[in-house]
């Protein structure tokens, strides 16, 4: 019993052991353009627009109206 | 029963975690430490022989931002200065020290960059944010620290370093 509680405890402690923060200086990859949530922005913003202009509906996504694809 | 082995380990990882906490940011009045590093462009750059001098230290690198931003500002900044006063030393922490030769390249600067591909110094002078500058006084006790850069960050570091400067 105290065995497997020791080993649970020594798999825990090596899986805490293994998140190290990323350091500020070494975010390099990270800071990539190809690395952000919404690589275009600008170009999802139009797809939103236009996915629920033409779907008569609102998504989750900003933006009021529907059907017209006026606003 | 226990493993003695297994217990050993188990205070092994623990240990592990504890000692990944954050190591002590530098602070005002602290001395800066002595470093010497290869220079981006050769030779050895060495924090010690700037003694006497008042020192921008600077830790950047190609892939952020505001770093880019503040490369040429600084340089212009250095030149309103008489090279016996005040020096500007970087230290540039991209893995690949051949990406920020290249960096420099296109928008060079008159001021050498130490090389850290490995990222010792930046744990040693605790290093909280990119770019982060220590303002050091002739003595080599640091006397200011910023982070991040604006370019409306230029006027209050003027008057800093003209104050240190003056600090005969």
């Amino acid at each position: 019993m105290t065995r497997h509680v020791l080993a649970v405890l020594l798999l825990a402690s090596l899986a805490c052991a293994a998140c190290a923060p990323v350091r500020p200086w070494e975010r390099d990859a990270l800071a990539r353009p190809d690395m952000a949530w919404d690589p275009d922005p600008l170009g999802s913003g139009l797809g939103r627009h236009i996915q629920f202009s033409k779907e008569g509906s609102i998504d989750a996504g900003p933006g009021g109206g529907g059907g017209c694809g006026c606003n | 029963m226990v493993r003695p082995g297994l217990g050993a380990l188990a205070a092994a990882a623990l240990l592990a975690v504890a000692f990944a906490a954050p190591l002590r940011a530098l602070e005002l009045g602290d001395q800066a430490p002595a470093f010497s590093a290869p220079g981006l462009a050769g030779g050895t750059v060495s924090l010690a022989s700037y003694r006497g001098k008042v020192v921008y230290l600077d830790f950047w690198a190609s892939w952020c931002g505001p770093c880019a931003k503040s490369l040429p500002a600084l340089d212009q900044l250095r030149r309103e200065f008489a090279p016996g006063d005040f020096q500007i030393v970087a230290v540039n922490l991209d893995r690949n020290p051949a990406v920020a030769a290249r960096f420099l390249k296109q928008r060079p600067v008159g001021y050498p960059s130490a090389i850290d591909p490995k990222g010792s110094l930046p744990g040693a002078f605790g290093v909280e944010a990119m770019p982060t500058s220590f303002l050091i006084d002739r003595d080599g006790v640091v006397r200011y620290v910023h982070r991040g850069f604006r370019d409306s960050d230029v006027d209050p570091l003027r008057k800093q370093i003209q104050k240190l400067v003056a600090a005969r």
